[in-house]
């Protein structure tokens, strides 16, 4: 049985047994995992009490083909992120995050730019004060539907691939997958109009930059833009559990 | 379905329970006498008849209110918080505690889809709004989901109660310090008390 040894990120935990957890993980050289970390919920587990949600560390993993679930042999924690768990928005954000490389990237898909660009998005998220925690998530969420390859056109139209340098509103399409020239826009009815701030905003979130600026409404309906993109062209139909509560802001708010 | 397969099939849906223990236990009860498997069938079928949610703390319990919640030894004015009605037996093992409990019913968990209307949050509000409590112990596990649960649950109540606590993290009793993760540690460290 070939021990692998990579870094992981832990996106998922489930109690297993008595005294197991199940971890869902995504890693930068085995595309995402589901272990079995026997003895984990015991005090003096040899994971140590660190091995939980978000955290990233050196993992030793026991693959085995055909098998959905695999042996976690150890996890030496280097970022236990436990700041995600000391504030509403940056929980509900991070989980929004690992729902996105949960759902959309394939078991094998997870390439080092998407491990790495998750690992950047929950490092801003874990140092983002209160107020900021939404457009650090939205600046993580856009970097990896990215690097997952669904990077919507920005600066060209998505149809017919004209240069676009507009300083107005345009059209935004998400069947298209962007903004569209005014010609084409014909073509896509039903789009939305996106002002150059909000364009510039996806622009930079996508190459993981981040905003100085960017107010409670402004994220709101960016926040609406986002779930609109990945409806179109990554749903499977499932409902969004973290996403739709990180959207719905019950948990923030109250 | 035959019996065997029926029965392996309600048993794997038990935590902890693949088919091949299933079938396992099946045949063993198949072994015994058949008085043992009536034994488990009345006392599986007197369960759910049996064992309801306390009124008042959510405690699992045949009489209502619950034991604890009735023993007028006990303070009422400290009040544990706990993530389920199992933690409630674990507390009560250390002999510790004389306040009574209320039982959450799970953690916030957005990645399963379990939001505060699933909590049983909004009894333990009603619970504290009148005065009567003094202390709230916070005691979700120290995970993730957890301490966001405890963060929650302390907003709540935070108008109502004058003083939230949370248990301590740190070092095990009977832990060796060489071998303590460094989060542990740091932990330890920051809820440090002075002597």
């Amino acid at each position: 049985m070939p021990l692998v040894e990579t870094d992981a990120i832990v996106l998922h935990v489930f109690d297993y047994s008595e005294t197991s957890r199940i971890l869902r993980l995504a890693t930068r050289d085995a595309g995402l995992q589901s272990v079995l970390a026997r003895g984990a919920r015991r005090s003096k587990s040899r994971f140590g009490s660190a091995l939980d949600l978000f955290a990233e560390g050196a993992a030793q993993l026991q693959l085995k083909d055909g098998r959905d679930l695999q042996t976690l042999a150890s996890f030496d924690v280097t970022r236990s992120r436990s700041e995600l768990g000391e504030d509403m928005g940056r929980f509900v954000g991070a989980s929004a995050l690992a729902e996105l490389v949960l759902r959309f990237s394939g078991a094998d898909d997870v390439s080092v730019a998407l491990f790495e660009a998750l690992a950047d998005a929950m490092d801003n998220l874990a140092a983002a004060q209160h107020a900021v925690a939404m457009e650090a998530t939205l600046s993580g969420a856009w970097r990896l539907v990215a690097e997952m390859g669904f990077a919507p056109s920005i600066d060209s139209c998505a149809s017919c691939h004209a240069l676009i340098d507009a300083a107005g509103d345009l059209p935004f399409s998400h069947t298209a997958g962007g903004v569209l020239c005014e010609r084409c826009a014909r073509l896509y009815p039903g789009g939305r109009r996106l002002p150059l701030d909000a364009r510039r905003a996806i622009a930079d979130w996508s190459q993981g930059r981040r905003l100085a600026d960017c107010d409670e409404r402004a994220a709101k309906a960016h926040q609406r833009l986002l779930r609109e993109f990945l409806q179109e062209h990554l749903a499977d139909g499932r409902p969004l559990r973290a996403f739709d509560a990180w959207e719905q802001g019950a948990l923030v708010a109250r | 379905m035959s019996a065997i397969d029926e029965l392996a099939t309600e048993l794997s849906r038990l935590p902890g329970i693949g088919r091949k223990t299933a079938l396992r236990l099946t045949y063993h009860l198949l072994r015994q006498p058949p008085e043992q498997s009536r034994r488990l069938a009345d006392a599986l079928g007197g369960l759910s008849d049996r064992v309801h949610r306390c009124s008042v703390c959510a405690n699992l319990t045949e009489g209502d209110p619950c034991d604890i919640c009735g023993d007028a030894r006990r303070d009422k004015a400290v009040v544990c918080v706990v993530e389920e009605a199992s933690d409630i037996g674990a507390i009560e093992r250390a002999g510790e505690f004389r306040g009574v409990y209320h039982v959450l019913g799970g953690r916030l968990s957005p990645l399963d889809g379990v939001g505060p209307e699933d909590l049983n949050v909004d009894r333990l509000v009603e619970r504290v709004a009148p005065g009567t409590v003094r202390e709230v112990i916070i005691a979700t596990n120290p995970s993730l989901e957890g301490e966001a649960t405890a963060l929650y649950v302390q907003r709540q109540l935070a108008t109502h109660v004058p003083m939230i606590s949370r248990i301590a993290r740190g070092i095990p009793v009977g832990g060796d310090l060489e071998y303590a993760d460094g989060v542990t540690i740091a932990q330890a460290l920051s809820a440090r008390r002075e002597m």
